[in-house]
C-alpha cells in the first residue's frame, strides 16, 4: 500500500519535475557546457578545452569574487544584528503593530530596486538631500557619501533587509516562551538566555535568513553600480561584461559556474542543518 | 482496417499535398506583424504610433536594448525567428551581424535614393552602410560625436578641446572625473589617449602602453557607472568636472533641461591623421528572419520621412542629430533649444575631427587588458 502511495506521489509530481528539469536544470546545464567551450565561440559544437577557467585564474577574477563574497558576508552579519531586535519585537512583543511593520517592509518591495537605490543616490550625493541641507542650514559642506565600499554594503543591507527580517521573525516565533521563563526561573542571566535558549532555538530562521541574504547579496550588481560608483568590480559585473562587451560567452559561463558552485555548496551545507519543516510549522 | 495500395498512395499524396501547402504558407511573408529590436527612440509612441495607424491590421512591437552586444546576443541565441529589424552601431552590423548571416542586404533600388537628401557626410552614399561585398546592409539615421564631456563652468571648452585626451592624464584632474563604462567605447578612447590608432593592430609595446594608460585612467577616476543619468547628475552636482567617454548622446538630456554647461567635447587633435574624436552612426538592418515580415522594409522607408526623422532624433531619453537633417524639411522641425541640446553649432566642425567608429582590430586582447585595469 505504502509502495503504491509512493508511486502515485511520484506520478503526481512528474509534471512539476519535468518543468523544473526544463526550466531550471537545463539552463544550468547549458551554462556548464558553455564554460568548457573554447573562448569566444557561440555554440556548443566544439571540443571542450576549459580554457575559460584558465583565463579566469590567470586574470585575477578571484578579486571580484572575493569582493562580492566579502561584502555579502559583512552585509549578512550587519543584517542579522540589525534585524534581530526588530524581529524579536515582531515575534514576541508587538501585536497588531507587527502587521503594520510587515506591510510597510513588504510595500518597499513593490518599488523597483533601481529606483529605490537611485533615491539613496540623490540623498547621499554632493548637493543631495543630506549635504545640500547641511550646507544650507548649518553652512557645513562635505564631500558626497557615495562611491566607496561602505556605501555598497549599506545598499545591500537596505535592499535585502526583508529577506533577513521575516525568516528571523519566524525563527524567533518558534522559541517557546516556557523555555525562556524556565531558564530565567533557574537563574539564567539575559545573556545566557540569548546564547543558550534564543539563538539555538531560532537557528532555522537565522540560517534561512542568512542564506537568503548572503546568496542574493553575493550576486548583487545594482548597489555597486548606483551607489558605489563601481569602487570595486563585483563578480556579477564581470559576468555581465564577459557576456556583452567581451562577447566571451564561455568566460561568462565559467565565472557563473564558479559562483553557482560556491553558492550551491553553501546552501546545501546550510540547509542540511536546518529543519525546514519546523520553520514552516509542519511538525511543531 | 485494411490498407490497399491505392488507398495508401492516395493518403500519401494527400499528406504530401498538405505539407506543400504548409510549406508555401511558411515561405510567404508575414504582413501582420513587425518586431523591432532597437536603441531607445524607435520604440516610442511618436515613431510607432503613426506606423500602427498606417497598418491597422498589423501588430507592431519594438523593444529597446541596453547595449549593442546585448541585442546581438539575442539574435545569436536564436531570436532571429522573433525580430524583423535591428538597430545597432555600424561596426557591430558590419563586423558581426552581416558576416554571421544574422542580417540581410536591403533593396538598393528602394533605399539608395534616400542618401541624396541626407547631410553631406552621408552622401556618396555613406560607405560604412555597406558590407565588404558591396551590399547595402542598413540605413543610417542617428549619429553623434562621442569622446568626452566636461562641465564648462569648471573646464572651458577651448581648454578641453586643446588638451584633448591628455586632460584625463593630468594629475590635477585626479579624482575629478568619472568613467562611463561603455566598455567598447572606452577601449577605443583609451587607445587614443595612449596615442594609438584603435583601428589598427595594437600589440607588444603598444599593448603595454594601452595597459598603463588604462590603469592611469581607472586609477584617477572618482566613479564608474554605465548610467548616463547618474553621470550627468554627478557632473551637475560638482562631484566630478568631466567624464571619460561621452558625447552629444549623453550630454543632450542635461542640455535640453537647461544645464548647457554640460558639453560634449571633441579633441582638436589626435593620433590618427590628426583626429582624436570618434563618431558613432547607427544602422537599422533587416534581420534574417526565416519567416520574414514584408513590413520590415516598409518601416525602414517610413522612418526616412521628415516628421518621423525628427521624432527619432528627439524621442525619449537622449537627443541626437539624424542624417536626414540634410533635408530642409527636416531641419525646419527643430527649434533653437533642440538644436542647442545636440550642439548643432559645432556639430559639423566636430565631425570633421572625428574618426569613423570602425572595427577595433585587437578588441579581444584589449578588452581583457581593459577589464583587468578596471578591476584594479
Amino acid at each position: 500500500m505504502e509502495r503504491a502511495d509512493k508511486r502515485f506521489g511520484f506520478l503526481c509530481s512528474l509534471p512539476i519535475l519535468v518543468v523544473l528539469a526544463l526550466g531550471f536544470l537545463a539552463p544550468l546545464a547549458v551554462v556548464a557546457l558553455y564554460s568548457t567551450m573554447p573562448e569566444r565561440v557561440f555554440g556548443l559544437a566544439h571540443f571542450p578545452t576549459f580554457e575559460a577557467f584558465r583565463t579566469l585564474v590567470e586574470q585575477d577574477y578571484y578579486k571580484s569574487l572575493l569582493w562580492s563574497l566579502g561584502m555579502a558576508f559583512v552585509a549578512t552579519c550587519a543584517l542579522f544584528l540589525l534585524c534581530w531586535p526588530l524581529a524579536y519585537a515582531m515575534a514576541k512583543v508587538f501585536r497588531s503593530f507587527t502587521l503594520a511593520i510587515t506591510v510597510l517592509v513588504v510595500m518597499s518591495l513593490f518599488v523597483s530596486e533601481n529606483i529605490r537605490l537611485f533615491g539613496w543616490s540623490l540623498t547621499l550625493m554632493k548637493g543631495g538631500l543630506l549635504e545640500g541641507h547641511a550646507r544650507a542650514w548649518f553652512g557645513i559642506g562635505f564631500d558626497g557619501l557615495l562611491y566607496n565600499v561602505p556605501v555598497i554594503v549599506f545598499g545591500l543591507v537596505y535592499v535585502y533587509l526583508p529577506f533577513m527580517l521575516f525568516p528571523l521573525a519566524q525563527g524567533i516565533a518558534m522559541i517557546p516562551d516556557d523555555a525562556r521563563q524556565a531558564a530565567t526561573d533557574l537563574g539564567a542571566s539575559r545573556w545566557q538566555v540569548l546564547i543558550e535558549i534564543d539563538l539555538p532555538l531560532a537557528a532555522p530562521g537565522i540560517a534561512v535568513g542568512s542564506l537568503l541574504s548572503f546568496v542574493l547579496a553575493a550576486g548583487a550588481l545594482a548597489e555597486s553600480k548606483l551607489l558605489g560608483g563601481q569602487a570595486v568590480i563585483v563578480i556579477a559585473d564581470e559576468i555581465e561584461t564577459a557576456f556583452t562587451y567581451s562577447q566571451n560567452w564561455p568566460l561568462g559561463s565559467a565565472l557563473s559556474v564558479v559562483l553557482i558552485a560556491i553558492i550551491g555548496c553553501l546552501v546545501t551545507y546550510g540547509l542540511a542543518r536546518v529543519n525546514l519543516d519546523a520553520i514552516i510549522g509542519r511538525n511543531r | 482496417m485494411r490498407v490497399s495500395r491505392r488507398s495508401f498512395n492516395a493518403g500519401f499524396a494527400g499528406t504530401l499535398g498538405l505539407g506543400a501547402l504548409a510549406g508555401s504558407k511558411a515561405l510567404a511573408e508575414r504582413n501582420d506583424q513587425l518586431n523591432i529590436l532597437c536603441w531607445e527612440g524607435y520604440n516610442s509612441d511618436e515613431v510607432l504610433g503613426p506606423f500602427r495607424r498606417a497598418n491597422p491590421d498589423a501588430t507592431v512591437r519594438a523593444e529597446s536594448g541596453t547595449s549593442d552586444p546585448d541585442m546581438i546576443n539575442k539574435l545569436r541565441a536564436g531570436e532571429v525567428n522573433v525580430w524583423d529589424l535591428i538597430n545597432v552601431n555600424q561596426p557591430w552590423a558590419r563586423a558581426q551581424l552581416y558576416p554571421e548571416g544574422l542580417i540581410l542586404p536591403l533593396d538598393k533600388d528602394r533605399f539608395l535614393p534616400f542618401f541624396d537628401s541626407m547631410l553631406s557626410e552621408f552622401q556618396g552614399p555613406y560607405p560604412l552602410a555597406f558590407g565588404d561585398d558591396g551590399e547595402l546592409i542598413g540605413m543610417p539615421q542617428r549619429y553623434g560625436p562621442f569622446s568626452f564631456v566636461v562641465n564648462t563652468d569648471v573646464v572651458s571648452r577651448a581648454m578641453a578641446e586643446d588638451e584633448g585626451w591628455n586632460l584625463f592624464l593630468d594629475s590635477g584632474m585626479s579624482q575629478r572625473y568619472g568613467v562611463l563604462t561603455y566598455d567598447n567605447w572606452n577601449v577605443m578612447h583609451i587607445a587614443l589617449t595612449a596615442g594609438l590608432n584603435p583601428f589598427a593592430a595594437i600589440e607588444g609595446d603598444d599593448a603595454e602602453k594601452f595597459r598603463t594608460t588604462a590603469e592611469a585612467i581607472f586609477g584617477g577616476a572618482k566613479l564608474l557607472t554605465d548610467d548616463l543619468v547618474a553621470m550627468n547628475t554627478a557632473l551637475i552636482n560638482g562631484e566630478i568636472d568631466a567624464y571619460f567617454t561621452g558625447g552629444t548622446y549623453t550630454a543632450s538630456p542635461a542640455r535640453y533641461d537647461g544645464v548647457t554647461q554640460v558639453r560634449a567635447i571633441t579633441p582638436a587633435s589626435g593620433p590618427v591623421d590628426g583626429k582624436g574624436g570618434v563618431v558613432w552612426i547607427e544602422l537599422t538592418s533587416k534581420v534574417n528572419n526565416p519567416d520574414p515580415s514584408s513590413l520590415a522594409e516598409d518601416f525602414l522607408e517610413f522612418v526616412q520621412s521628415a516628421e518621423i526623422s525628427k521624432a527619432v532624433a528627439f524621442a525619449e531619453g537622449t537627443y541626437n542629430p539624424v542624417s536626414q537633417m540634410g533635408d530642409p524639411g527636416v531641419m525646419e522641425l527643430f527649434d533653437a533649444d533642440e538644436l542647442d541640446a545636440i550642439q548643432w553649432d559645432s556639430l559639423s566642425e566636430e565631425l570633421s575631427r572625428c574618426l569613423d567608429y570602425e572595427i577595433v582590430e585587437s578588441y579581444d586582447s584589449l578588452i581583457e587588458i581593459y577589464t583587468a585595469a578596471k578591476r584594479g
